[in-house]
């Protein structure tokens, strides 16, 4: 029940606009990632149930930027501003199904990305917080 | 060999060696690699090895007894512990992690999968059973001439000298425990540091993906072997299909290994009795599968939803360094039904619930050095049912109250409002529906106005009980005052499913006292001491 070539396309795309990197954070992009191994593991070790939850997720990503920015496309097809733009509706929708679906993107991709070496190192280095910035999604009021 | 003496050895050597290495010659039968079927007998049978059934086991192999222990996950030893929490859900974690309950919201539930079970993952604290629950099983479910703070009080004793049970020590205390009792101290909350089983903890802040350093007293490392070194042998890898059954009284189990290739057949016989100890969801349909048919079985399943928020200071809190879980307030548990606590998480699970998207997530990723998560953790009134599901594959449904979402949201709204006060400069509610992130103490008041919906909490679950409880009446428990089935003779259940009810505090030190009483009682009444301490 491993992910098609075209699913883990769509799946890679879909981390990378929930983790495009940063160079000024000093974080990668999880696409330098080897993201459809570690799915495919993950869909080995996992009940079939959850594996078809992931693929459903996969799907509704792929498919998503018909409906949320109108334009017969897929996820892979646009650029990276309107990726997130689309994974980012999804994670607010006000359906908690598919909130919840899409949800376990987020959580498998946390799992590869911040499990990376460099990006745990990154993350444990010490830094100011006032540099934070305040979220530029319109209407953010997901927990995302 | 006395446990002190053994605890001492390791200390001297520095881990020379870890307590789960250099077990006795074939104590350890691994299914995994098993290439024949098994057909042994034993005086008992335990099934799992978490904080139930590896005390039962040492408790028994201590009075003398021949004991098997069955176990359904691997034994991933001390030095295998990585860092990763990927790779920990894959080996130990049961269902990789994705184990859910099913009701109104999806709610994870974690479990350990694995020899020690939970107790390889969780934080290792001890709180004995609040009078107050003991007192409501007695009045409840007539349970207080049989199980009492009294009869349990030598029970928690013992495990509190053998495991080694303290306070955490102010040199691993870290900063996010220590700035939850600061502002704990300013706002006059009552709260303290976390008793927990550890020795020599280093602080490494890793109790989630298995402690690399042995010192977080789990099953693997402590009853476990030290059983295994009385003479119990351990199945690892074989998971029970039932418990046999014959003329009222159960006489052995019956276990399929879960390795690779064709599954062998495990059959431990027992000629004294079965303990059974699978958790709170894989002891009912153990039972069940094993032909019990009492109403009891599967119902009454209860809960503690925990909930986290973190907190973004100016300071560092390097949540990597430090007690996993060091502080805590039990001060509204009587009242409000709430537990606050502290929690640091790996960067893993950290950055499930670090807000955002894209590039604004990746800003928020890298102020991780500075975040706090604290928690509250409610004892919910919402009970459930465990079934199996399609497959064989365990199914779990509850739908928490409207009560016990508004305990989780006073509980957050405190914690939020602590944080601020403590100096954070963001809180990060994770509730949808609100901003999320609270950049003024003001802006706690949207907390308390939330909608009282559990879909809107991102909750999820580690404190299991029920679903096989005990009472005097065969008509609604599934055992006595005596941990035996109404059902079946020589068959115990001596695990959390058996709580009448929850605690609102962390269960293992109850269901291991629990258990010990079991045990103990077990050999007494086959005439043999199990020398409590």
């Amino acid at each position: 029940m491993r992910l098609t070539g075209i699913e883990n396309r769509w799946a890679e795309a879909a981390m990378g606009a929930i983790f495009p990197g940063s160079r000024e954070e000093g974080l990668t992009d999880i696409r330098a990632m080897d993201v459809s191994g570690f799915l495919g593991r993950v869909v080995a070790s996992v009940p079939s149930k959850v594996a078809l939850g992931l693929r459903l997720a996969v799907w509704i990503v792929a498919l998503a930027p018909l409906f949320v920015l109108g334009r017969l496309a897929t996820i892979t097809s646009l650029a990276q501003a309107d990726r997130e733009r689309v994974v980012a509706t999804l994670v607010m929708s006000r359906n908690y199904a598919l909130r919840s679906l899409v949800m376990i993107l987020k959580t498998m991709g946390a799992l590869l990305y911040a499990g990376d070496d460099g990006v745990r190192a990154r993350m444990m280095v010490p830094t100011k917080p006032k540099s934070l910035v305040t979220l530029r999604v319109k209407g953010a009021t997901a927990v995302a | 060999m006395s446990h002190d003496s053994h605890h001492h050895d390791d200390h001297e050597h520095e881990h020379a060696f870890f307590p789960d290495e250099q077990l006795p010659e074939g104590s350890v039968v691994d299914g995994a690699s098993l290439s024949r079927d098994v057909d042994e007998a034993f005086d008992f049978v335990v099934v799992g090895s978490g904080a139930a059934g590896a005390v039962a086991a040492h408790t028994l192999a201590r009075a003398g007894f021949a004991v098997a222990v069955v176990e359904e996950g691997p034994w991933v030893r001390t030095r295998e512990f990585g860092e990763k929490v990927s790779e920990a859900f894959t080996r130990m974690y049961r269902d990789a992690g994705t184990q859910v309950i099913e009701g109104h919201a999806y709610v994870p539930l974690i479990q350990g999968r694995c020899v020690g079970g939970s107790t390889v993952m969780n934080s290792a604290i001890a709180h004995r059973t609040p009078e107050d629950v003991l007192a409501e099983w007695d009045e409840r479910f007539g349970l207080g001439s049989h199980i009492s703070a009294r009869v349990l009080e030598p029970h928690f004793d013992a495990l509190e000298r053998e495991l080694n049970a303290h306070a955490v020590d102010d040199a691993v205390l870290g900063e996010n425990n220590r700035l939850f009792l600061d502002e704990a101290k300013h706002e006059g909350l009552p709260a303290g540091k976390m008793r927990r089983y550890e020795r020599n903890c280093r602080g490494s802040g890793r109790c989630v993906t298995g402690c690399p350093n042995a010192a977080k007293q789990g099953m693997n490392v402590s009853y476990v072997p030290w059983a295994l070194a009385l003479g119990a042998r351990i199945y690892c890898s074989c998971r029970v299909d039932r418990v046999v059954v014959e003329g009222g009284r159960a006489c052995g189990v019956l276990a399929k290994t879960t390795g690779e290739g064709a599954a062998k057949t495990v059959r431990l016989r027992a000629r004294r009795g079965v303990l059974v100890a699978a958790s709170t969801i894989q002891t009912p349909n153990v039972l069940r599968r094993s032909g019990l048919r009492a109403r009891a079985i599967g119902e009454h399943f209860q809960c503690h939803p925990g909930f986290g928020l973190g907190g973004v200071f100016d300071k560092p809190v390097t949540m990597s360094f430090g007690a996993t879980q060091g502080a805590e307030s039990t001060h509204l548990r009587k009242t409000e039904r709430i537990k606050l606590e502290t929690i640091a998480m790996p960067p893993e699970l950290a950055a499930v619930r670090i807000p955002g998207i894209g590039h604004d997530l990746m800003r928020r990723m890298g102020v991780f050095s500075n975040l706090a998560v604290w928690a509250v953790v409610v004892r919910a009134e919402a009970e459930g049912t465990v079934r199996q599901g399609w497959g064989a594959r365990d199914k779990v449904r509850l739908d928490f109250t409207r009560r016990d979402v508004e305990r989780t949201r006073k509980g957050t709204a405190i914690l939020a409002r602590m944080m601020f006060e403590a100096g954070a400069r963001e809180v990060w509610p994770g509730i949808y529906g609100l901003p999320s992130i609270l950049t003024r103490p003001d802006q706690v008041r949207l907390i308390e106005e939330a909608p009282a919906d559990s879909r809107l909490f991102s909750m999820i679950t580690t404190h299991l009980f029920g679903a096989a409880r005990m009472g005097l009446d065969p008509a609604t428990s599934a055992v006595g005052a005596d941990f035996q089935s109404h059902e079946a003779r020589g068959l115990w259940v001596v695990d959390s499913s058996v709580f009448p009810t929850n605690l609102g505090v962390n269960p293992q030190h109850s269901i291991m006292a629990m258990s010990r009483l079991a045990a103990t009682r077990i050999a007494e009444a086959a005439g043999r001491t199990a020398s409590a301490a």
